[in-house]
């Protein structure tokens, strides 16, 4: 058995890994374990990775020349992955990237075999070289088997594949299908969580070009675009990360200038247009948004958003972008970023920076303080919050130190495609970009400042309990305390709130954090940023013990921005978020995150609008709504079938209600009923 | 000087234009049945325990001036559109005009807008200090035959009518609120009131609402049984609204 011989080859390596995966991304799509021992033995056998004896790019073009070809007559392009075949890792796979679409639009094969030709030779320059000799040779495969379907588009499509070999793309769907074999290449390749990027912008050209020669309409391209996305979301089970929907499939629309003005064109609204039809959860919308933004684009994103989808998303380039620059970022570079992923910013075609590394879990370097300190000799608040202060400044030096020993898998492919690389002959792996920083998110801020407040409060003004007895029944995850575990939930001042103390405590931990990554490096030289969002507020508050903010063990943290504080008014929480820091190192996605009915957006659909708008002016960074109802999403919850077409905004992407975990489903329960006024 | 406030509401879209705060002042010398601000009866502080939750505490805190106009002016940025700014509703919030009289300069100056919801139902010497700083009247219209309405919601129609007549004067008179009930103000005789009187008084809008069952909870946690009604079928609620509009009035229907 060809994969049992892979094994062995490759040391019981990773490469291992990403077969349990797979038949755990089955698991969790089909939800049956019967099904999922068949589809483990039958993956077992059709399993494949290149021998990792060879050259990086001589094992992407086995992988290339082995992986099963289908072509599903139906679709108007083409679009291939073979999901049991991937290639050899050692190392963690670079993720969470948008390559420069605009760049593969413009170079065909030959362009990039010609500045291949000018490489010094180098096992650099062969991996790529055999890299661009497996994707000509997959063009061919392709071809072939298009030749032998009845796809309707059939010469077009075959027309526009073997003009990637040598031809720059020409038409708006040559382009459209040019973006879907990138696309596909990376994900074969086990990249996972791949953007898509400002597809009004680098489309404009050739659209405008076919609308000027009569070779497209409005609707048709509206109907390729959904064709285009409609491919997009099949294997979604396969293509989602740790939950259902995370795919990372973000297409970026919209953007300042670098003259200030907004840039806007009929493809960002026919892209808005084509996914608020389309109703499925993924691909996902992100806007880049200014002061400037038109109003109607905010009406129908709004409209968008109201339908529950749950995008787009909106992104402040008025408060971003002089972020970005500061940082270090060239201003060219900083006006085209797009995303990692969700949300994080990313230098497109210039870096492969590693934004979602993992998560700052700003609550543990609190309880090892309560657990490490004698808490009976510190008698002033200031005291505490010195302390707080060094154990969070140990924390991130040791979490530094375990994120740099992360090694990358090396990939041609994503080297190919970013800057600098060919000038390094280094791979980005190895810090060949231009760009080379890491990106952490970060999770139970609220909470710590929640907890410290309220110690503040509680200890050392009012002196109701000593530190050391309020962290006892805390530890006792308030067992019998009840009117404790109130009185510290209901306190009013909390996160989310324009309270003076609340927001200079929440600046004074990030800046902690900020200063201390002013002498941090990661293994390539490069900075390390970090921002005030994170996907792990379930997952890591799993296992972390109750907090003084009233949360008992185990359950979630605060979602990104937001209030726990079921009166907070929008209009207070965004005022809260304008006034955090996000400067320096803290503009790695910072998301105000709302829960909000559909009725209360439609009865108020215009007043909506003006606060959408003046918000921007205020300068909120990212805003992101979860437009839904408690009575909806209970009924859901009870009856799955019945709403099998629900979709809810999780934390950075959009995903079916019936998709996800039930501590999920309750979480979103549990914030609507607030959002609601309606008592739990 | 402080007013008796339940609850300040920010980021209000429904009373008034713009994205306002509402400001809800406790005590009423009404009773209307349909109340869906029940908390805000008594002028005394209200006592309440969330079944729930087990949260209790008391609606009603006296807050001094300058610190209700703090919390006003926290959403200034957002006032600046569409005439937004500052609602006061109750309760009826006339009763304490006198105390907030300070308050109204104060925001008059800083130019944002003031609306009041009210009943009308007070001493008019109350509405001619109003009516000296506020940009918008909402104004309801309940029961108006006099008998009925002193027996089912303790009102003075003469008074409330008097009234009418001073803001109608000086043209203060914006908009006109019912609230549509089966047992009471959707009686025929009532509805061929509420035309007369929109035929005699002119205003910028009517708006008619059905009452909702929203406020349950509230009458619950202070211990109150909140009064169900019969459900309105829309044709009533459409024939309301064509009387209205054949008036040549602005009327909307509005969900509160």
């Amino acid at each position: 058995m060809q994969w049992i011989k892979n094994f062995i080859l490759n040391n019981f390596s990773e490469t291992f890994l990403v077969y349990i995966k797979l038949v755990y991304k089955y698991k969790r799509k089909c939800k049956s374990i019967l099904k999922t021992i068949i589809f483990a033995i039958k993956a077992l056998f059709k399993f494949y990775a290149p021998s990792k004896k060879f050259i990086k790019g001589k094992q992407i073009r086995k992988l290339f020349n082995k992986v099963n070809i289908k072509i599903n007559d139906e679709d108007r392009f083409v679009y291939n992955l073979d999901i049991y075949k991937t290639i050899h890792r050692d190392n963690r796979m670079i993720e969470n990237v948008t390559i420069d679409y605009s760049k593969v639009l413009k170079l065909s094969i030959k362009d990039f075999k010609d500045i291949n030709s000018k490489l010094k030779d180098s096992e650099y320059k062969e991996n790529q070289k055999e890299l661009l000799l497996g994707i000509e040779e997959y063009i061919d495969r392709e071809c072939k088997e298009i030749e032998k379907s009845n796809i309707v588009n059939k010469e077009a499509i075959i027309s526009f594949l073997m003009n990637i070999k040598d031809k720059k793309a020409e038409s708006f769907e040559e382009s459209l299908q040019r973006i879907l074999f990138f696309n596909q290449l990376l994900w074969q390749l086990g990249h996972g969580l791949n953007g898509l990027g400002r597809l009004d912008k680098i489309l404009e050209e050739v659209y405008n070009n076919d609308k000027k020669n009569n070779k497209i309409t409005r609707n048709e391209a509206i109907e390729m675009i959904k064709d285009m996305c409609k491919i997009l979301h099949q294997n979604f089970w396969y293509k989602s990360n740790v939950l259902m929907g995370d795919t990372g499939q973000i297409i970026i629309l919209g953007g300042k200038e670098k003259d200030g003005s907004y840039f806007c064109n009929e493809l960002t609204y026919l892209f808005i247009e084509a996914i608020m039809e389309l109703q499925i959860p993924d691909p996902k919308v992100f806007l880049r948004i200014t002061k400037d933004v038109p109003r109607e684009l905010m009406e129908l994103s709004l409209k968008c958003i109201k339908t529950g989808i749950g995008c787009p998303l909106f992104s402040n380039d008025d408060v971003i972008i002089p972020k970005l620059i500061s940082f270090g970022y060239d201003e060219e570079d900083a006006y085209n970023y797009v995303t990692s992923a969700c949300w994080e910013p990313l230098m497109v075609g210039k870096s492969v920076e590693q934004n979602n590394i993992d998560s700052i879990v700003y609550i543990e370097p609190l309880y090892k303080m309560l657990e490490e300190e004698n808490l009976e000799e510190i008698t002033e608040y200031e005291e505490l919050i010195e302390k707080y202060k060094k154990y969070l400044e140990e924390y991130i030096i040791n979490y530094i130190e375990e994120i740099n020993k992360i090694q990358w898998e090396e990939t041609p492919l994503l080297s190919m495609l970013t800057d600098d690389c060919n000038t390094a002959l280094k791979d980005v792996s190895i810090g060949g970009a231009k760009y080379n920083n890491y990106g952490l998110t970060a999770v139970s801020l609220s909470s710590v400042v929640n907890s410290l407040y309220n110690l503040k409060k509680f200890v050392f003004e009012e002196k109701k309990y000593t530190l050391n007895e309020l962290n006892e029944i805390r530890k006792n995850n308030f067992k019998e305390e009840d009117e404790i575990l109130r009185e510290l939930k209901q306190q009013p001042n909390r996160f989310g709130t324009e309270n003076d103390e609340i927001i200079d405590l929440s600046n004074m931990i990030t800046g902690c954090v900020d200063k201390v990554l002013d002498s941090q490096k990661n293994i390539f030289g490069g900075k390390i940023k970090f921002g005030y969002s994170a996907p792990t507020y379930i997952s890591k508050a799993e296992r972390a013990e109750a907090s003084f903010d009233g949360r008992k063990n185990g359950e979630p943290f605060g979602t990104h921005i937001s209030s726990d504080k079921a009166s907070v008014a929008y209009t207070e929480l965004i005022q809260f978020a304008t006034k955090l820091d996000y400067d320096n190192h803290r503009f790695n996605g910072n998301v105000i995150d709302f829960m909000i009915t559909p009725s209360f957006i439609e009865d108020n659909f215009d007043k909506m609008i003006d606060f959408l708008i003046l918000s921007i002016s205020l300068g909120f960074f990212q805003m992101q709504m979860n437009v839904t109802s408690s009575d909806i999403l209970i009924k859901a919850k009870n009856n799955p079938k019945d709403f099998e077409n629900l979709i809810v905004r999780v934390w950075g992407f959009s995903a079916y209600f019936n998709d996800l975990p039930e501590n999920y489903k309750n979480l979103l329960i549990e914030r609507a009923l607030k959002n609601e006024g309606k008592s739990i | 000087m402080k007013v008796r406030v339940s609850n300040i509401q920010r980021f209000s879209l429904h009373d008034g234009p713009g994205i306002r705060t509402t400001v809800f002042l406790k005590g009423c010398n009404l009773r209307c049945p349909w109340c869906a601000n029940p908390e805000n009866i008594d002028f005394e502080k209200t006592k309440f325990t969330n079944k729930t939750t087990k949260e209790s505490g008391f609606f009603g805190q006296d807050i001094e001036l300058m610190d209700l106009y703090s919390e006003i002016i926290k959403d200034k940025l957002y006032y600046k559109v569409n005439n937004g700014g500052v609602t006061f509703s109750g309760g009826e919030p006339l009763l304490q005009i006198k105390q907030l009289e300070p308050l109204l300069i104060k925001l008059k100056q800083e130019k944002i807008n003031i609306c009041i919801e009210t009943a009308l139902q007070v001493p008019t010497d109350f509405v001619k200090i109003a009516a000296k700083y506020i940009d918008e009247f909402i104004i309801d219209i309940k029961i108006l035959d006099k008998d009925e309405c002193k027996k089912v919601i303790n009102g003075n129609i003469d008074l409330y009518f008097k009234n009418l007549d001073f803001l109608s004067k000086n043209d203060q008179i914006n908009i006109f609120r019912i609230p549509l009930i089966e047992e009471y103000t959707l009686k025929k005789h009532n509805i061929e009131k509420i035309i007369d009187l929109l035929n005699k008084y002119k205003c910028k809008k009517v708006e008619i609402f059905k009452i909702h069952n929203l406020a349950e909870s509230k009458y619950d946690s202070i211990g109150k049984e909140m009064i169900k009604f019969s459900e309105i079928e829309s044709k009533k609620i459409e024939d309301v609204y064509n009387k209205i509009k054949a008036l040549n009035v602005n009327v909307d229907i509005i969900k509160l």
